[in-house]
């Protein structure tokens, strides 16, 4: 029976075969899903994807791009963004 | 003539001043720009900057100084850098420590102390025993 932390969904299953031709499950920890932009739903570039408990032991400009809207909207969204907002308040 | 000529405020797109209003202050060449104000003092790719219809009257190569006068009239935000103050260091300390007094050595010390009393004792006990054999020798 796996044990209780093993049905959490914090664990991962493998199948590993072992030499005498047995399979055996193996478990290792499963990383949350990437960052996504808000916008286009692109993959976020500079978010590093891992556990809060890891993410937590980084500094904070490790954690996003050092920008306005960083780790929200990916770098072209922000552009349109910024160019929007300049050309309404004209 | 491009439209980021000397003067021109624009907004910059890019980067850690995104969304932030700046000056043209020099023309380098066709594609880069000397830019100050509402950002870091920098040369910057044209593509990186959204120009606005206002222009302020800036001489080329205007220093941040001058940038600043004339932002401050418009009212718009001027990118200032803090000076660092020189952190003064801290001066040592010998911090005075008294000497804890060992329990071992108090103990040692009152063991002796009962000791001393244990055999003053039996001393004035014999002492007390002849006195009264003497006094008992002189009553004889």
């Amino acid at each position: 029976m796996p044990s209780g932390k093993h049905k959490s969904g914090r664990y991962r299953k493998i199948f590993v075969k072992t030499p005498g031709a047995k399979n055996v499950v193996h478990y290792r920890e499963s990383k949350p899903n990437k960052a996504i932009c808000g916008n286009c739903r692109k993959p976020l570039l500079g978010v590093p994807r891992d556990r809060p408990a890891v993410f937590g032991k980084l500094a904070k400009t490790e954690r996003r791009p050092e920008r306005p809207y960083g780790g929200v909207l990916c770098s072209a969204c922000t552009r349109n963004l910024h160019k929007q907002k300049a050309r309404e308040g004209q | 003539m491009s439209i980021f000529n000397v003067g021109r405020v624009c907004v910059k797109l890019a980067g850690r001043d995104a969304g932030k209003k700046c000056v043209v202050v020099e023309q380098i060449d066709a594609r880069f720009v000397m830019v100050d104000g509402g950002t870091r003092r920098k040369k910057v790719s044209t593509k990186h900057l959204e120009p606005l219809a206002q222009t302020v009257e800036i001489k080329e190569k205007a220093s941040h100084d001058d940038v600043k006068k004339v932002f401050d009239k418009l009212g718009l935000k001027v990118w200032e850098t803090k000076a660092k103050k020189a952190t003064e260091r801290p001066k040592k300390q010998k911090a005075k420590k008294e000497k804890p007094v060992k329990k071992v050595a108090k103990k040692a010390e009152e063991k002796a102390a009962k000791k001393e009393v244990k055999t003053s004792k039996p001393e004035e006990k014999e002492v007390s025993q002849e006195e009264v054999k003497t006094e008992e020798a002189i009553e004889a």
